[in-house]
Parts: C-alpha cells; sequence; structure tokens
C-alpha cells in the first residue's frame, strides 16, 4: 500500500514527464489497437471481397491441370472440368453448399464493322452462366443493359469500352449486334453472332477486372466448339463400356475388343457441352470448408480443389504483405516508444537516487524498490492504455460507420479497393493490453535493475 | 559485551588509480545507551565509520560487530533486515520520502517491518511526533517544512523502529546553529529517555560539547577518546 502511494504520489509530481509518457503509451496504444484492427478488418475484407466475388471458399478444377485456376489470371489455357454434372450433383446435395457457379476464361475477338472496314477487338472474358452467376457474386455494378437476362451475348467493362473508343475508335453500345470470333482445338475459327446486352464496372479489384468482361456459357460452348454426342444416343453397350474407361485402364483395352453394337450415325444427336474450366463453390458457412473439400476428395471424382487464397493468385499474398507491413510497423513504433520509455525511466531513478538509498538505508528490500518502480510503470502505463484504448474505440466507432479512405493503391491490392470497412471487436483491445503490460515490464527491467543496485551508500553520500 | 565493535579495521578504496585510505586501523567500542560524538575534519573517516556500523559499508581489513553479530558476513537480504530492526538514521540532508508528508514519513520504517496494526502504528507515530513537536505538522510534505522541522521528522523516524543505534551523520550540517543546538538538544533527550545509543559525526565543535564521549579521528586513525561523563 505505501508503495502504491509512493508510486501514485510521484507520477503526480513529475507532471510533464508523465505526461510524456503517457502521450506515448496513447499514442502506441492507438497505433496498437487501430493497427490489429485495421489488419484483422484487412483480412476479413479480402477474404470476404475474393470469396464472395471472385473465387468462393474454394475452386473445384480439373484433377490433371497442372495448375492451380484463378479467376485473376489468364495465363494458360485450363482443360475443362470432367463429369462436371455429377460435380454440380454432388455439389448441390451437400448441406453446408449454398452456391456451386462453374465459369470458364479465355480470349476472343469481337468483329465489328468501322468506318474503315471490320475490326477485330481484342476480347478477354469470363464465361458464365448468367442467372446463377449474377445471383452468387456481387462483383459486377451495371452502367447500362442488363446481366444478359434479356438473352445470350457479352457485357463489356465500362474501361473495356473506353479503351476500344480510343483506341479502335469503335463504340460498343448496348444492344449491338457483334461477331465472336474462336480459335477452335483444330485450328479453325469459329464464328458467332451475337448481341452486346450490357455495360458494367467491377466493384473490386478494377485493377484486375477492368480488362475483363462476360459471355453466356451457350455462346461460350459454340464459339469454341464444346459439342459431344447427346446421352441415349449410343449404343447402351457401348455407352457402359465407355463409362467404365474412364474407371481403369483395363477397361479401355476391355472396350476395344468387345461388341459394344453398330452405330447408326444417322441418329447420332450432338448437344452443346460444358467448357467449364473451374466450378467456384460458395459455402454458408466459410468454417466447413475443409470438411467439404475432405469429402469431395474423397468421392473419386476426376477433380480437385484449390483454397480461395490459392485461387486469388497473387491478391491474397499481397494483402497478407500488406497486413503483415503494417503489424511491422507497428511493432517497431512500439519498440521505439519502449526505449524512450525506458530511458525515461533511467532518467527519473538517476534523479531518485538519494530516495532509493534512503528506503534502502531504512530497511526497504530489493523487491520493494522492484515493487514500486514496476507499480509505477504499470501505473502509468496501463491508465494511458486505457485511455488509448477510448480514442481508439472512438476512431474505430467512426470509421466502422464510413470505412477507413485508403490510397487507392493500397486499397486495390488490400481488399480490392473503395474504403477498409473497420471492423470492431475485443481482440484488439485485448492484445493492446497484454502489449502494454508485458512491453511495460520488459522496458522496466533493466531500469529496475539500475535501481535495485542502488546502496544504502547513495542516501549517505547525498550532499 | 560491547554494542559495537570495530577491531582494526582498515578501508581503503579507489579513486581513479589512487588508492584512498579512509580508515587505517581503527578500533573501538561502544556501550549500550552511550551518546557519542565522531568528530574530525573532512575525510578524517566520520562518515565511513557511522557507515560500516549502520551496515552499509564493509571494511577492507578488520571486525564489525554489532551486538555481538558479525555483519561484514551477512547477504544484503540480511543486512536490510537487520538495519531495518536494529539501526535507525539520521541524515546530513535530512533525506526525507518528498511525496510522503510528515506522518506517513515517520510510519514509513514501520510499513517496512509489515508487523503492525495500522492502530499501533499510528500510535506510536503519534508518541515520537509529539516527542520531536510537530503535532501541528503531520499532513505537511518535507518541502512545506523548515529545516530544522524536517531534521526533527528525520529523528522520529528513526525513532519509531526502537532500534538499539541510531546513526546520524553531520546532522546539524544543514541547520542554522541555534537550530543545529536544539536538534543535538533533542537527540541528547532521547538518549536519556529512550535509552537509544545515539552516534553522530560532527566537525562543529560546539556541536560536539553536549556529547558525553567524543572520539577525534584524523586521517582515518583516532586521535583520541575522550570520555566526559554525564554533559
Amino acid at each position: 500500500m505505501i508503495g502504491f502511494k509512493i508510486a501514485l504520489r510521484s507520477l503526480l509530481r513529475r507532471k510533464s514527464r508523465v505526461v510524456l509518457i503517457a502521450a506515448l503509451v496513447v499514442f502506441g496504444t492507438l497505433l496498437l489497437v487501430v493497427g490489429t484492427t485495421l489488419t484483422r478488418s484487412a483480412g476479413i475484407a479480402s477474404r470476404a471481397s475474393i470469396i464472395q466475388n471472385f473465387t468462393g471458399d474454394f475452386i473445384v478444377y480439373a484433377a490433371r491441370s497442372n495448375e492451380i485456376p484463378s479467376p485473376f489470371s489468364f495465363n494458360t489455357p485450363l482443360p475443362v472440368v470432367p463429369d462436371l454434372d455429377k460435380v454440380k450433383a454432388w455439389l448441390s446435395a451437400q448441406p453446408e453448399v449454398e452456391a456451386a457457379v462453374p465459369f470458364a476464361q479465355n480470349y476472343s475477338l469481337i468483329s465489328v464493322p468501322a468506318k474503315a472496314g471490320t475490326v477485330d477487338l481484342p476480347f478477354i472474358y469470363y464465361a458464365v452462366d448468367p442467372a446463377s452467376y449474377s445471383r452468387t457474386f456481387q462483383n459486377v455494378r451495371m452502367v447500362e443493359g442488363d446481366f444478359m437476362a434479356s438473352g445470350p451475348g457479352v457485357l463489356i467493362s465500362r474501361n473495356q469500352q473506353k479503351h476500344y473508343e480510343e483506341r479502335y475508335g469503335v463504340h460498343l453500345s448496348v444492344g449491338q449486334p457483334v461477331t465472336l470470333l474462336g480459335l477452335g482445338d483444330g485450328g479453325g475459327v469459329n464464328a458467332l453472332r451475337t448481341t452486346v446486352r450490357g455495360v458494367f464496372e467491377p466493384r473490386y479489384y478494377a485493377n484486375v477486372f477492368n480488362y475483363i468482361n462476360f459471355m453466356d456459357a451457350a455462346s461460350y460452348s459454340q464459339v469454341y466448339n464444346f459439342t459431344g454426342v447427346a446421352p441415349g444416343s449410343l449404343p447402351r453397350k457401348l455407352e457402359q463400356g465407355l463409362q467404365a474407361a474412364t474407371q481403369s485402364e483395363d477397361a479401355i483395352f476391355a472396350l476395344a475388343g468387345s461388341d459394344t453394337g453398330s452405330i447408326d450415325t444417322s441418329t447420332l444427336k450432338s448437344e452443346a457441352v460444358s467448357g467449364y474450366t473451374m466450378v467456384a463453390v460458395r459455402l454458408k458457412d466459410h468454417g466447413t470448408m475443409e470438411v467439404v473439400r475432405a469429402r469431395l476428395a474423397s468421392q473419386g471424382l476426376p477433380v480437385k480443389t484449390a483454397r480461395w487464397d490459392e485461387a486469388s493468385s497473387f491478391f491474397a499474398r499481397i494483402s497478407s504483405g500488406i497486413q503483415a507491413f503494417i503489424y511491422f510497423a507497428t511493432a517497431l513504433i512500439v519498440l521505439v516508444v519502449a526505449f524512450i520509455f525506458m530511458n525515461t525511466l533511467i532518467i527519473s531513478i538517476t534523479e531518485r537516487t538519494a530516495e532509493i538509498g534512503t528506503m534502502r538505508a531504512l530497511g526497504g528490500e530489493r523487491s520493494f524498490i522492484r515493487n514500486l518502480f514496476l507499480g509505477e510503470t504499470l501505473l502509468l502505463n496501463v491508465a494511458a492504455a486505457v485511455a488509448g484504448m477510448i480514442a481508439s474505440l472512438a476512431l474505430v466507432l467512426v470509421f466502422q460507420r464510413t470505412g477507413l479512405p485508403l490510397p487507392e493503391t493500397v486499397s486495390m491490392y488490400l481488399v480490392g479497393g473503395g474504403p477498409l470497412p473497420m471492423i470492431l471487436s475485443a481482440g484488439p483491445f485485448v492484445v493492446a493490453l497484454v502489449v502494454v503490460v508485458a512491453v511495460s515490464i520488459l522496458a522496466t527491467l533493466l531500469p529496475v535493475r539500475v535501481a535495485t543496485r542502488i546502496t544504502p551508500l547513495a542516501a549517505m553520500s547525498d550532499r | 559485551m560491547s554494542l559495537v565493535q570495530m577491531v582494526d579495521v582498515k578501508k581503503h578504496y579507489m579513486l581513479g588509480d589512487t588508492r584512498v585510505d579512509a580508515l587505517r586501523g581503527i578500533s573501538l567500542e561502544v556501550q549500550k545507551g552511550e551518546f557519542l560524538a565522531i568528530a574530525g575534519p573532512s575525510g578524517s573517516g566520520k562518515s565511513t565509520i557511522l557507515n560500516m556500523i549502520g551496515c552499509i559499508d564493509n571494511p577492507t581489513e578488520g571486525r564489525v560487530l554489532i551486538d555481538g553479530t558479525e555483519v561484514e558476513h551477512l547477504t544484503d537480504t540480511e543486512l536490510t533486515r537487520y538495519r531495518r530492526s536494529k539501526i535507525g538514521f539520521i541524515f546530513q540532508s535530512f533525506n526525507l520520502i518528498p511525496v510522503l508528508n510528515v506522518f506517513e514519513n515517520i510510519e514509513f520504517p514501520l510499513l517496512l517491518r509489515r508487523t503492525l496494526s495500522k492502530k499501533e502504528r499510528e500510535r506510536i507515530v503519534m508518541r515520537f511526533v509529539e516527542e520531536v513537536g510537530l503535532s501541528d505538522r503531520l499532513r505537511n510534505k518535507p518541502n512545506e517544512l523548515s529545516g530544522g522541522q524536517r531534521q526533527r521528522v528525520a529523528i522520529a523516524r528513526a525513532l519509531v523502529t526502537s532500534p538499539l543505534i541510531i546513526l546520524a551523520d553531520e546532522p546539524t550540517a544543514n541547520l542554522d546553529s541555534a537550530t543545529g543546538h536544539r536538534i543535538v538538544e533533542l537527540m541528547k533527550t532521547i538518549n536519556e529517555t529512550e535509552r537509544t545509543t545515539l552516534i553522530f559525526s560532527t566537525h562543529d565543535l560546539h556541536i560536539m560539547e553536549h556529547a558525553r564521549r567524543v572520539v577525534h579521528l584524523h586521517d582515518g586513525t583516532v586521535e583520541s577518546d575522550d570520555h566526559r561523563g554525564p554533559g
């Protein structure tokens, strides 16, 4: 109790120094809480932005693909997802799955008439089922037209529309007929007459999605000749044999030597098959992701899965990198604050040498001196930390409503653009308090060592 | 048995490259209840002797026994506890704890002991507050007191634990002559009423007049040891 009394009054006696230290601790706490809240919010927002707008919780893709597909990357043509109907049916049957949205990415050309003849415009796009895609993902804000609800066709990003105007002198408008040109597997060019159904702006990751457009899945199949034999057209035995051949090598050879019946080509019916290269799976609860992935892996389907962060190419990594940088900068500033605090305490102890010596002469043990300074430190720093937490709370509450404005480049890579929605939670406050207490104790170790080494002689020699 | 026994005590320390011999073989015995002045010019070794009796410094050679205990073999914690229970200090610069008021400063050594109830502490403190005449200054901080009043607080603080010995290192050096005399008179009265052994250092001839025994030091040796009987 006497230690507490001395500690408290000593603090009140050295007002200017106390104000300086308190200000530093308030600043450090503010930085800790806001920094931790910011990184945590950025992590959540980044994850939410990527999951809700691009990848879903995980991506399903062809097992024979050598690389993980990403809605953010357009480098290598990917194999189509085999047995898509089965995969979709299995996914739809899982209680944890909210939606399974297949899509593909590809390049094409849009051929349009211009003043100097025909112009072929480069066209990068997602091929999607418009209904399920627009129902599941919110990364598109329509500026004109609709998300192909009025019929099959293409959507063009506003940025792409401007680019066509500036670079090629062509203005594509909603309702305009265009010709899509796609290069088939055999090297031939397929042409498809279709219509511009809308112009949109991406809500997130505009740095990538300003250059990406949309096409409906049926048009995509036609442009790329994704056609097959309709079920029931082939002799039953052959269909069964082909089915078995997908399961084992032996079945392939067995098929070659067996009588599967003759094929009447005049009765064969063709149908468009899917050219989808991935299926984005949205879950009701992100926490069930690993369970669902493991369950899917055990089904023996010819597909693999990739987590949202694996499928988000380098964006998740950049976001994590920015978050790590914020943590590092915060830790560095906390370290500097601790260093200043330690030096100030050593100066204070040096000034109080006679007082400490007197206490030691009168019978104060080293532990009394240690507790005195530790108490003084914690009293000041915890009080300042509480003040810092109140200030942080106010700040977080303000930015919770409006979102924290960030430089566009930082925001784009951190959360896909726009202000960062701050998420209030107790965690950063608890972390800040623990860090302040721990750093205070650590920063007091050396000064306390100095203090406890002061002998009673110091009191005697104080002339 | 003598309360304090110093046997051929030598103390030297290094000041840069120079060896300083603070004590050059001091032998001294102090009996219980003595009122002893250690006199001598600056640098003669007065403070060094007090530091050794007060268990805050060790001899380079020789032995120091306090109440039969050879203190140089005690650990830091044992020495601290020994000081707390057996020795009271009065400092030249008063050395009051600046953030505590008169009452709290006097109470401080009792709080370090942690054996007495609040009521008991209050009773003891009030007894000595009255004895040094500071009943009307209980709530004042040291910076609100005169030099003489501060030294009275220091005397009361040294007395509250009923120590075997009170050591006063030049207790009047920072006081005017009249106040200095009053302080020494007060110490003498306490010595008589409490039967506490009181050893003080001084280089003031007028102040040492009050002592019943004066040990004169010169260059770290005892020059004379005058027993004057009742003063």
